[in-house]
């Protein structure tokens, strides 16, 4: 059994070592769209904290946050926006084009996940390196903060974390282009999705807030993390953090299974 | 003259059966983030002034803030409704050799689009307006019809300003394989610098003078502003959205001739 | 090797009628009908065999592919294929099948075929020494040994069809399915994959379904045929039987170096078809008097040249795809 799993994970790690090879002799083929969206992502990274910078000119705090704790906050998000746009954007923008087009069958043939085959078979290599960005100003006001060494280490693996639950998610919702004429409208809401989760889940309303953190549990990409870090004892939107991961990858492998059933494949 | 007009009225006919039949894409891609990005703003903005409305930031109460924010959703509706557009398809998948025998331009095609959806975004526009006006306390939405045919000329001179920088950087597509990533960088620093996320009156002040020379103050701001009834000197106004519309117009008709020739030439 | 029994499928078909106002109603309701795509399908295909999947259009055969590969679920019926039932779709069973698409293409645009073959490797966890020889052996067979190195989007369509047809067999796969892969080709093209395929299957003994609307690809792989029409199984059986599926005649054109008065009986008698001159004439003799017939008329008339039907195959097919019911029911 083990070895059966061990020689599973050999075999993804082979296809995915594959892909980011085709990926990255790909994007050589087109290096001014590979500048481009380093500038792209850089200059939406600069917009969204100096907006902050700017609020924070004439304000002492938002919420229960000062300035350094909200671009903290948000640097945070920044770091999930980044590895999301290196690892899988691309492949949600290509999914409503895969089911269109009937091109999902190539991917069903293959003898590997077609969750995994769909959603991380486009790399972005030129994003990987915003990476020093976002890092960068992480880094920058975790210092500031005074994290401890706990926190530090914490940080990476909360940044994962906050990526798996929000791809879990979007993934849930992707799946519905299954069933939609013209499926691309989607990655709009999720567009809209990862814009309400760059804010605190304190400056929504109660009846929002409540929603946001369970039923579609967006909030908890960051906020949750985010507060138990700051503070130990605010450990419970964390947990919920760690049970909605679980639970989210579960749908995610239900509805996957529903939408191929439905899955007319264009034909000829 | 007459087969001209019906030319163009038949685009646009077609344009709005398109628009219906991804019916769902049209709410999701259009009305759905202008929602979602408003609810952001008014849950920001509430909880950053506290919910106490006599609290001043940069000369605004919440309620006037709330107010500008709301003029600048419905001033949005009409100016940023090419956002959308898809142009840059038709060049790079060799689709605009239909265009160059159809006796009507590419331009005068997207033109006629753009009219089309236009029209829709006024309607949509002024029911928001007269839902609003019924629901919604006096403190958020005055309602001097002087001050809304203003800026409805305004914001119209301004839709057409997005309209012909959108499709200045479209037709770039002759020389570049993917344009996505400049008009997103453009909507990232557009939504930044019109004032459409926090009103100029917070920026610096060096910065805003340097602004007011750009098209983007007028983007945002200036609508929402006379919209809300304050209203500027207008030549200036006038003046410099005019100069930069023309000067985008010129732009694009000379790049679109280099490209032009360049495309017959390739025999693509 | 393939074998289903009472194979269903039905798909849902949304109308839309054009104009403005009709587009305005769709908003809130949408008028659909069931299209039965594939109806009560039964199906037995032994191992090593290449077997042609002929009909119209929208008969049910791209339909029936997908079935087959697990890439749509039927809507009832059974159904095996090397044992395996596809819908569920087993990691073991996809490593044995390859499906290749005519109008599609699974390798990577802006990238040399190789590349994709690398990538291919990995997705089947092929070694590294199956993976040089079949590469090596596939090339040389198809001649495209010097073409790999190329981007993909650079290369002729016949090129591409044959970077695509090895890109599926790199992993020995024990059932093929072809899906038109002869589309769109021009003829040396079009021969160049027959003959490929002849020699593939030879070598390698795999069993081959394929549907092609050129009638020189059937001819020249299939040994049995099955027709569908409208979803059903109209003919199953050797290409033989398939060409006497009208009767047993045979079709004889005769070309005479002057016009030929047509009142005589004879002609009527098989079913004579002339030109606007009466200086050819195609006759439909029974297979039996072919030779009787046929000098008698070499004899009596100034022939200047005749021919029999090459493909046989073609002419019943174009029958029966403009008279589908002389085809009847599969019985």
């Amino acid at each position: 059994m083990v070895k059966h799993i061990f020689s599973r994970i050999k075999h993804y790690l082979s296809v995915y070592q594959g892909i980011v090879i085709t990926n990255f002799i790909e994007s050589m083929n087109f290096r001014l769209h590979f500048f481009l969206l380093i500038l792209m992502d850089l200059l939406f990274y600069i917009s969204a904290l100096a907006s902050i910078h700017i609020i924070y000119n004439h304000v002492e705090t938002i919420g229960v946050w000062n300035r350094e704790q909200l671009l903290f906050f948000v640097a945070f998000m920044l770091g999930i926006n980044q590895l999301t746009m290196t690892f899988v954007s691309e492949a949600y923008w290509r999914f409503p084009e895969l089911i269109r087009t009937g091109d999902l069958d190539f991917i069903l043939l293959k003898p590997i996940g077609a969750v995994f085959s769909v959603f991380f078979r486009y790399l972005r290599p030129g994003s990987m390196l915003n990476m020093i960005f976002t890092w960068g100003v992480i880094i920058y006001y975790g210092l500031i903060l005074n994290l401890s060494v706990f926190d530090w280490c914490a940080l990476p693996f909360l940044l994962v974390l906050g990526f798996l639950l929000q791809n879990a998610i979007e993934m849930v919702i992707s799946c519905s282009m299954f069933w939609m004429l013209e499926g691309s409208g989607v990655n709009f809401v999720r567009m809209e999705l990862q814009q309400l989760a760059r804010w605190p889940d304190f400056i929504y309303n109660k009846i929002v807030s409540r929603i946001l953190m369970t039923i579609l549990p967006i909030l908890l990409i960051g906020s949750a993390p985010i507060r138990f870090l700051f503070n130990a004892n605010d450990w419970l939107p964390f947990l919920g953090m760690g049970l909605a991961i679980l639970l989210f990858w579960g749908v995610l492998r239900f509805v996957w299974q529903l939408g191929l059933a439905s899955y007319e494949s264009a034909s000829s | 003259m007459k087969p001209f007009l019906l030319k163009w009225f038949q685009t646009m006919q077609v344009s709005w059966s398109n628009l219906m039949v991804y019916k769902l894409n049209f709410f999701l891609q259009i009305i759905g983030p202008m929602l979602v990005f408003f609810f952001i703003k008014l849950s920001l903005w509430s909880s950053i002034y506290g919910g106490y409305d006599y609290v001043k930031i940069g000369g605004y109460t919440l309620s006037e803030m709330l107010s500008y924010h709301l003029w600048v959703m419905i001033a949005g509706m009409i100016i940023m409704s090419s956002t959308a557009s898809n142009l840059s398809e038709d060049i790079r998948l060799g689709k605009i050799s239909s265009y160059l025998i159809y006796p009507f331009s590419f331009w005068e095609f997207h033109a006629a689009k753009y009219l089309a959806r236009q029209v829709i975004q006024i309607i949509i526009a002024l029911i928001t307006i007269i839902s609003c006006y019924f629901l919604l306390d006096r403190l958020y939405i005055a309602f001097e019809p002087v001050s809304l045919a203003i800026g409805f000329f305004v914001a119209l001179l301004a839709g057409y300003y997005w309209f012909a920088a959108n499709y200045l950087i479209g037709i770039l597509a002759f020389w570049l394989d993917e344009t996505w990533t400049i008009m997103v960088g453009l909507q990232i620093m557009t939504y930044f610098f019109s004032g459409a996320i926090i009103p100029l009156e917070l920026f610096p002040e060096t910065m805003v003078e340097i602004l007011y020379w750009t098209p983007f103050p007028y983007i945002s701001f200036v609508p929402a502003k006379i919209l809300m009834g304050h209203i500027p000197p207008l030549l200036p106004v006038i003046g410099i959205l005019s100069f930069w519309s023309l000067f985008i117009t010129l732009i694009s008709y000379l790049v679109w001739r280099k490209g032009l020739s360049l495309y017959t030439a390739a025999g693509m | 090797m393939i074998f289903s029994e009472g194979l269903n499928k039905n798909f849902k078909i949304y109308r839309k009628p054009p104009g403005f106002l009709q587009s305005l109603k769709s908003l809130f309701y949408r008028e659909y009908h069931e299209k039965q795509a594939v109806d009560s399908f039964d199906i037995h295909i032994p191992k090593g065999k290449i077997v042609g999947l002929l009909g119209p259009n929208g008969a049910g055969k791209t339909t029936l592919m997908k079935m087959f590969t697990g890439i749509i679920i039927p809507s009832s019926g059974s159904l095996k294929v090397l044992g395996y039932t596809p819908s569920k779709r087993e990691r073991a069973f996809r490593k044995k099948i390859a499906l290749v698409m005519g109008h599609k293409s699974q390798l990577w645009w802006d990238l040399p075929a190789m590349d994709s073959f690398n990538l291919l490797q990995r997705y089947y966890e092929i070694s590294n020494a199956d993976f040089k020889q079949r590469v090596d052996e596939l090339s040389d067979l198809l001649n495209v040994t010097h073409i790999l190195n190329i981007h993909v989007r650079k290369l002729s369509l016949g090129e591409r069809m044959k970077v695509e047809l090895m890109s599926s067999l790199l992993h020995k796969p024990e059932v093929i399915f072809l899906d038109e892969p002869t589309i769109g080709l021009d003829l040396i093209a079009q021969k160049n994959i027959r003959d490929f395929l002849i020699q593939y299957h030879k070598k390698t003994g795999s069993t081959i379904l394929i549907t092609s609307h050129y009638m020189a690809d059937i001819d020249a792989l299939c040994s049995e045929l099955i027709l569908i029409i409208n979803g059903s199984k109209r003919f199953d059986g050797s290409i033989k039987q398939f060409e006497n599926l009208l009767g047993s005649e045979k079709i004889v054109n005769f070309s005479f170096s002057k016009p030929i008065e047509n009142e005589n009986g004879v002609w009527q008698q098989f079913k004579a078809h002339w030109n606007h001159d009466n200086t050819q004439v195609e006759l439909s003799i029974p297979e039996k008097q072919m030779r009787e017939v046929s000098q008698k008329i070499l004899s009596e008339y100034p022939v200047c040249d005749f021919n029999t039907d090459k493909m046989p195959i073609e002419r019943v097919m174009k029958t029966l795809l403009e008279n589908p019911e002389l085809a009847g029911p599969y019985r």
